[in-house]
């Protein structure tokens, strides 16, 4: 075989210029630049995070601890280590306000600052001032929701706990904010030292107190962390520096962006389905061709290399294309980003996400080209003598079926790789693959359906109906390709639809009915016997339950590190709450062990939540060691028990024996189950009562949740719309290269007298029914998938939601009825003469 | 000739070509009486399938009238040419032109359906029997052969009994054993059917076959031929 030969061959074919390949070219443009483009807002978003590392975070690095400020010998090693270190204290608390004798609370999340505040950045506020100005005495700043929330304007008054203080402007930007992570209040600053005489600070009051330290430049930050951990060991002491800013936005938005190339390699299958199409189309046309280059002697290793090469240089053409418009769009929209996002971008052309982006291109188009391109060896010079447009049919040979499967596993493997989230990716490739197959097994029983029904005695007479199933039944028709490329777009569309529906329907529907009214916190030991007696004689309460609370970090598992142990496992990722208990709480399902005696005073002993205990993979008898206020607790783990998190109840991971934990400073927790009616007054009584206690309307927390589901939703939707955009272009591309057939049919069906709207009729119907399909079996799979979250990931119940089901198969129909009655014209105005006489 | 089934009165046809208009045929006048078989024959080119496609209001004609049992067809729009069609045509043509979607069946039962018939299936598979292909009737164009896709093709233009049959070379891509086999099938048809046949050909022992020949050279008829006269 002659390398050069193929070459020369390529060259000359490719003369022909791009006509019949744009389909092909669109198709791995758009899935390569959606990509390319997600990878890129990644790689800028993470680039801005890590280049504004130290402003996000508030200071070179922040040591932060819960429940107590930092003793004056840890201070001191702070101020030795640091060019400047400034205090914050950070606590939820409830705004009052009184007017006309009615009072408003508003939750909201409290920044006791010092004068130091902020050592990066500035504060933004409206009306325009310094941060020492607006705080001065007992002045505070507050974002504009709360304020407009609270019917507070700059110069009004609130009480915060037993203090009052005054709105001086509102908050529009805190340097640091991106950093502090997902908050249920909006934010409220005031300096620290105004938070005296207000009560919110008493012992055992869960607050958190962050210094953040100003370094000297050329810091060794590993190597101050390590002095740091090694100085504050056992003191419950977290470090976080300017390496990584905004850990839990730098997760999310890698989470995310993983999620989102997943997505968008949905949208590159699809694509490949065009891609697919659009080859054997064009190496169906090259059958006369094909044959006199082996009459003329070729092998049919230089044709495929011929055949390879052009493909290449197409494809090629197409993946550059998507990489020019995966790189240009995060540019384009850089203004709108750095306007939008909460976190600083640095927008800039990025090397990775695009050869992450190309290298997916490369693959799709190799994995859906070999298939057909395999098959120009399989032409055989007769065909020159015989029906030249023949195709070939059957299994290519079993190297090309066994380099399409490596190229397939290459695929996920890279996806899997890169995602950085190989399960999901596994998974999703699972999804795409299952989809693909349910849709052509779809397509296939909707052939065999039309084809059946097509001669069924109740459509005689039903020309147009009965000529539409024959076309979708009957050979070489598109049922296929239309099913595929539209159905796994729809399938995604479907599938976000469904889980979001369900996961809205249970958080704001559901959840709420079980769920208590109120979560409250911060309830001192003197205040429960108080708090108890207000609700247990209040009719419109059903239920209180109240725990002790404090928090604490979980620091070793059997003396080793936690982290070696659970790695990134969310129970020993920060501070989480911790309870004692002599006797189990009423409901406890112990599930191993056995819980401590009533009484029990000896070595400290633990309950485990049974579920958390399996993924991070303790056992009875472990020794987990757990950090509360600055003293560790070494416990062995006695029982696991279930846990439900779903019911927003009360729930912990860790339950010690009474005797560990009692005597430390802490306070309690309580959920409130009430009428909806007795609610305002329950909240008025506490909330007048005990200044100090933070009462959250589980309602109000639950909105917001599912507020950030529905944008987490919307932007997954977006994703999928490249898919469905592909799916279209596919289809475009179908009803384009159906067009041919299309006026042939017309002009023999007006030759034997149909009138136009019967073709027309006919036309449509035959869209609609391949549309309507798709739309079918994507909410089957769409339902399926839903389903499978639901019941798996979120472990919860699912419902079937028809409204976005409908607006799925009705959006199918549409789109293949526009894409089939957009190449109806010609068509329908063409004289059966010319096109029958032009087939002669 | 009295009260002829088509009659063409001056009638032309221009067609737009790329070096521009092209005329194909002038000024024909041409009268066909009913029952009769005529042969259009003439060297490549010389207008005789455009002649005929005029006929069955496939083509539209530039000027001139043409009249089909007694309505103008150059005065109906599309949709009244394809129901004319439907009540009183059948076309055959060289390269069969059937519906590859469909099965033979299907093909045969679908101008019956247009014109409303009830019982289009049970006609069509009467009808594909009498062309030799009871036992094809399911199977699509492309599983059969030329000559077999030709009598389906035959089978649809009879179906509905025409008025008009025209055959443009309906030989013309069949071998002689085929093609001779298609022939006796056609006439036979027309002497069933009584229909007028309207037929265009290369094939002389095709042409010496019908009651009267017409020859077309340059887009003009050049001579006729009168073999037998028309009932």
């Amino acid at each position: 075989m002659s390398v050069a030969v193929a070459v020369r061959i390529a060259r000359r074919e490719l003369r022909g210029g791009l006509r019949g390949f744009y389909v092909f070219l669109a198709c791995l443009a758009l899935g390569v630049a959606a990509i390319a483009a997600v990878g890129s807002i990644r790689e800028s978003i993470e680039a801005g995070l890590k280049r504004e590392g130290a402003l996000l975070l508030g200071g070179d690095a922040e040591m932060s601890l819960t429940y107590r400020h930092a003793e004056p010998a840890e201070r001191a090693w702070m101020e030795l280590i640091a060019v400047q270190v400034s205090e914050i204290v950070d606590f939820r608390s409830m705004v009052v306000v009184e007017r006309d004798g009615e009072t408003e609370r508003g939750l909201t999340q409290v920044k006791g600052v010092d004068a130091a505040y902020p050592l990066y950045g500035t504060v933004e506020l409206d009306p325009p001032m310094p941060l020492d100005q607006a705080l001065a005495g007992n002045g505070a700043v507050m974002e504009r929701v709360l304020a407009d929330r609270m019917g507070l304007v700059p110069g009004d008054q609130f009480r915060l706990g037993s203090a009052d203080y005054t709105l001086r402007a509102i908050l529009l930007r805190e340097p640091d904010g991106a950093g502090d992570g997902f908050g249920l209040g909006p934010r409220l600053i005031l300096r620290e030292a105004a938070l005296e005489g207000s009560g919110l600070l008493a012992p055992g009051t869960l607050y958190e107190t962050k210094y953040r330290l100003a370094l000297p430049s050329g810091a060794d930050l590993p190597a101050l962390e390590a002095r740091a951990v090694e100085r504050f060991a056992g003191k419950g002491m977290r470090w976080r520096d300017a390496r990584n800013g905004a850990p839990g936005m730098t997760r999310f938005v890698d989470r995310m962006a993983s999620f989102l190339v997943l997505v968008g390699l949905a949208g590159l299958a699809v694509g490949g389905v065009g891609v697919s199409a659009a080859v054997r189309a064009y190496l169906d046309g090259k059958t006369e061709v094909i044959a006199t280059l082996k009459t003329l002697g070729a092998e049919g290793r230089t044709i495929l290399m011929a055949y390879l090469i052009q493909i290449g240089a197409l494809a090629g053409l197409g993946i550059g294309i998507g990489l020019a418009l995966g790189a240009a769009l995060p540019l384009a929209a850089a203004p709108l980003m750095q306007a939008q996002l909460p976190v600083p971008v640095a927008v800039t052309v990025h090397v990775a996400p695009l050869a992450e982006a190309a290298l997916y291109g490369v693959l799709t188009a190799l994995l859906f080209t070999l298939w057909p391109l395999a098959r120009t060896e399989e032409v055989r010079a007769a065909a020159l003598f015989r029906d030249a447009s023949g195709r070939v049919r059957g299994w290519p040979r079993p190297v090309y079926i066994a380099a399409t499967g490596a190229l397939a596993a290459a695929l996920i493997g890279t996806a899997a790789a890169f995602s950085g989230v190989p399960k999901l990716a596994l998974w999703a490739a699972f999804g795409i693959v299952a989809a693909l197959g349910l849709l052509v097994l779809a397509a296939a029983g909707l052939r065999r359906l039309a084809r059946r029904l097509a001669r069924a005695r109740m459509v005689r007479g039903r020309t147009s109906l009965r000529l539409a199933l024959g076309a979708v039944g009957g050979p070489g028709g598109e049922a296929v390709s239309v099913v595929l490329s539209l159905g796994l777009g729809l399938s995604i569309l479907a599938a976000i639809g469904q889980i979001d529906a369900n996961l809205r329907g249970a958080i704001q529907q559901e959840l709420p009915e079980r769920a208590p009214a109120y979560f409250v916190v911060d309830i001192q030991p003197d205040q429960l016997a108080g708090f108890l007696e207000r609700l247990n004689r209040d009719p419109g309460v059903s239920k209180v339950e109240t725990a002790p609370m404090l928090r604490g970090v979980i620091t070793q598992i059997n003396g080793r590190p936690a982290t070696e142990v659970a790695g990134d496992h969310w129970v020993i990722r920060g501070d989480r709450g911790i309870t004692y208990a002599d006797r189990p709480p009423e409901g406890t399902v112990v599930t191993a062990g056995e819980w401590w005696p009533e009484g029990y005073d000896g070595p400290p002993v633990m309950s485990f939540a049974q579920e958390e205990a399996r993924e991070i993979g303790l056992r009875l008898g472990d020794a987990v060691t757990v950090n509360v206020l600055g003293r560790d607790i070494t416990a062995r783990i006695t029982s696991f028990r279930d846990v439900d998190f779903s019911t927003a109840g009360i729930g912990f991971v860790v339950t010690l024996n009474d005797g560990a934990l009692s005597g430390a400073p802490h306070t309690h927790i309580a959920t409130i189950h009430a009428e909806p009616e007795a609610e305002a007054a329950i909240l008025r009584d506490l909330a007048s009562a005990y200044p100090n206690i933070t009462a959250i309307r589980v309602r109000d927390a639950l909105d917001r949740v599912a507020e950030v589901l529905s944008a987490l939703a919307a932007a997954v939707a977006y994703g999928a719309s490249a898919t469905l955009v592909t799916g279209v272009i596919v289809l475009i591309g179908a009803a384009a290269a159906g067009e041919r057939a299309r006026i042939f049919e017309s002009a023999v069906l007006k030759t034997v007298g149909a009138v136009r709207g019967q073709v027309l009729a006919y036309f449509a119907l035959r869209s609609a029914m391949l549309g309507a399909a798709a739309g079918a079996v994507a909410i089957l799979a769409g339902g399926l998938a839903g389903w499978a979250v639901m019941r798996f990931v979120m472990e919860g119940s699912y419902a079937f939601e028809p409204v976005s089901a409908l607006a799925i198969v009705t959006g199918g129909a549409m789109a293949t009825l526009l894409a089939g009655l957009g190449f109806a014209w010609r068509p329908l105005a063409a004289r059966p003469a010319r096109v029958l006489r032009g087939r002669e | 000739m009295t009260d002829p089934i088509l009659s063409l009165a001056d009638v032309t046809l221009t067609l737009a070509g790329n070096a521009g208009p092209v005329e194909i045929l002038h000024g024909i006048s041409l009268d066909v009486a009913r029952g009769e078989t005529l042969g259009l024959v003439g060297p490549s080119g010389s207008g005789k399938s455009s002649l005929l496609m005029l006929m069955g209001g496939l083509e539209r004609a530039s000027s001139g009238r043409v009249l089909a049992l007694g309505q103008d067809l150059t005065a109906m729009n599309e949709d009244a040419l394809a129901r004319f069609r439907r009540q009183h045509m059948g076309v055959v043509f060289q390269s069969f032109h059937l519906i590859p979607t469909m099965t033979a069946l299907e093909n045969v039962a679908t101008p019956l359906e247009l014109a409303g018939h009830r019982d289009a299936f049970d006609r069509a598979a009467e009808e594909l029997r009498s062309v030799g292909l009871g036992a094809r009737i399911d199977h699509y164009p492309s599983q059969m052969s030329g000559g077999e896709q030709q009598r389906v093709a035959l089978a649809r233009a009879a179906a509905p009994r025409p008025h008009l049959l025209l055959a443009d070379e309906p030989t013309g891509n069949l071998d002689g054993a085929n093609g001779e086999a298609i022939m006796d099938l056609l006439f036979g048809l027309r002497d069933r059917h009584g229909a007028t046949l309207v037929l265009v050909t290369h094939a002389p022992e095709l042409a010496a076959r019908c009651d009267r020949v017409v020859r077309l050279a340059d887009g003009r008829i050049a001579g006729q031929d009168v073999r037998r006269a028309a009932e």
